[in-house]
């Protein structure tokens, strides 16, 4: 299964004589004469026959060597028409195992599979699929050290990852190697697809329209307290899978027509095969004015004169990266307002149960800013959902208008002077929200209690009730 | 489809998490608006969306992008359809 040695180092940086490569015209590096066996021209038929494709188009999918990095909700899907396409050799990166709460949308893994490695598991559903391409395995995280060794070993890399840290990781990475990348991301109800990269052109070029590299579209991350993963904010399967499903249309476009080949730095043309660079959006609401479901393709600019990785005097270099510098944990951390809330706002959890269980709390307020879809699964008793987005909305609203302060708070507490507890689900929104009411003077100038509930609904789960259905 | 704006008005289109912040996916604003004044006058209406989502995110107007920093002639139209497009990272 793991044979590196099969990886043939000579397809690498092979550039065209010829500036205007297409699939029906021009062959990959190597291999167009090659006789198919029967085997592969039995299996690759249907898609041979699409015109552009054709045996010349076919051999170059199976010369290409893919990186897929995330073997998830997007790595599973793109996996999966990767290896039925028939690419010659497939790596696949992930550190974690596989859990119940990833079957709904990552297809390439199974229930019988739970607990084991996800590039095991994906590999093994791989094989059964197609048994030709090789795939090598690579089950532990991607990280500064190991990315460049790993990702010059293939044709082309498919960003499947779950988090910013590893997206500008990568990106960097394949500016640096010159190589084209997929990158696609889901959460919730949308999805972004773009092809960066593509073709690869070398660092600081900028006399010229070149494709943008992720930091090209995405300057900064947004700070952590804005970002959301599937876990916490949640993902519909069919839209990760739609994106996934996309990233192995476009890689297998970009392979079979022979884009991945970096131009060479002396290219007179180097616009060549520039396409407008897009970022595909795919939204899917669930109850929405905007439709069943929309595609945008947006039109993006090309490479930034001034971008960090790209761009003119760009100091990127892949000693640099290995060395720690950029810090890519501290560039996608940058901190935002903290909260720093004095001791006698704030409560545990079990404090909180104890103090009602025993009739000590007096008649209070407790509000809970998780989603309505959390809440609705179950609340501490007395609890009133108002989500923390529609809190901020409202604080702004009377900030901005001038409507008393009280407005803010569930429709049968507007009038009581009652002291106010706020849960959330992990114990950040509340925090904001303490600070929030106090701000708008609902404490009536230290006259009432506000007071945070700490870690939220999690911490409820694990010191007061362990069947509280917490998601 | 997305609503037509009214009279006198442009869409701005909110993705991923710019629609959780608003709690909404489209909304009508009155036009002509520079291209400049676009975040303060979101912000104005939503406390805190500069910092947590529109510093960081793309925007579009009719399809394409355009660069925020760099706008000082552009102004967004009547019937434009604006676009503020965040990362996502999740996969």
């Amino acid at each position: 299964m793991v044979q590196r040695e099969a990886i043939d180092a000579d397809m690498t940086d092979k550039p065209f004589a010829n500036g205007q490569a297409t699939a029906a015209t021009n062959l990959g590096a190597d291999g167009g004469s090659r006789r198919l066996t029967d085997e592969e021209f039995e299996r690759y038929s249907r898609q041979m026959i699409v015109p552009g494709m054709g045996k010349e188009g076919q051999l170059r999918l199976i010369n290409s060597r893919v990186l897929i990095i995330g073997a998830g909700g997007l790595g599973c899907p793109a996996a999966q028409y990767i290896a039925g396409a028939g690419i010659g050799i497939i790596g696949i990166v992930d550190g974690d195992v596989v859990e119940a709460s990833n079957l709904h949308r990552q297809v390439g893994h199974s229930t019988s599979r739970i607990g084991v490695k996800k590039v095991n598991s994906l590999i093994t559903h791989l094989e059964d699929l197609n048994p030709l391409p090789t795939y090598v395995p690579y089950p532990f995280q991607l990280t500064p050290q190991n990315a460049a060794d790993i990702i010059s070993q293939y044709d082309l890399v498919m960003d499947c990852t779950d988090n910013p840290i590893t997206r500008y990781l990568i990106s960097d990475i394949c500016v640096l190697l010159r190589k084209p990348l997929v990158s696609a991301a889901a959460v919730q109800k949308s999805g972004q697809l773009t092809v960066l990269n593509c073709p690869p052109t070398p660092q600081g070029r900028v006399d010229g329209k070149y494709a943008p590299c992720y930091r090209c579209c995405f300057r900064k991350p947004p700070p952590p307290s804005s970002m959301v993963s599937c876990g916490e904010a949640g993902i519909m399967g069919p839209v990760v899978g739609m994106m996934g499903v996309a990233q192995a249309g476009e890689a297998i476009k970009i392979l079979a027509s022979a884009l991945h080949i970096p131009s060479p730095t002396t290219d007179s043309t180097p616009e060549r095969n520039l396409q407008q660079p897009t970022l595909l959006i795919y939204t899917y609401d669930l109850d929405s004015a905007v439709g069943p479901y929309s595609f945008r393709a947006l039109k993006m600019g090309g490479r930034k004169r001034n971008c960090f990785a790209c761009g003119e005097n760009s100091t990127l270099t892949l000693e640099g990266i290995k060395a720690g510098v950029p810090d890519y944990v501290q560039f996608c951390s940058v901190p935002t307002s903290k909260v720093d809330l004095p001791p006698e706002e704030r409560i545990t959890a079990a404090a909180y149960h104890t103090a009602k269980q025993s009739g000590e709390l007096p008649e209070h307020i407790l509000i809970d800013t998780r989603e309505k879809e959390h809440f609705s699964f179950g609340s501490i008793e007395g609890a009133v959902n108002t989500p923390f987005s529609k809190l901020l909305m409202k604080a702004a609203a009377i900030k901005r208008d001038g409507s008393p302060a009280s407005e803010i708070l569930p429709a049968d507490a507007k009038d009581s002077d009652a002291p106010i507890f706020v849960v959330c689900r992990t114990g950040l929104d509340s925090q904001e929200t303490v600070e929030k009411l106090k701000e708008l003077g609902l404490d009536n100038g230290g006259e009432r209690r506000i007071v945070d509930i700490m870690g939220g609904m999690k911490a409820w789960k694990e010191e007061v009730d362990p069947t509280f259905p917490y998601i | 489809m997305t609503p037509k704006p009214p009279q006198g008005h442009f869409n701005v289109l909110y993705f991923a998490t710019a629609g959780s912040y608003t709690s909404k996916n489209v909304e009508a604003l009155p036009a002509p608006l520079p291209l400049k004044k676009l975040f303060s006058t979101l912000e104005e209406r939503y406390e805190g969306i500069r910092a947590s989502v529109l510093d960081h995110s793309l925007v579009t107007i009719n399809l394409t992008y355009v660069d925020v920093d760099d706008a000082e002639e552009v102004v967004i139209q009547e019937g434009d359809e604006v676009a503020i497009i965040p990362p996502v990272s999740s996969g």
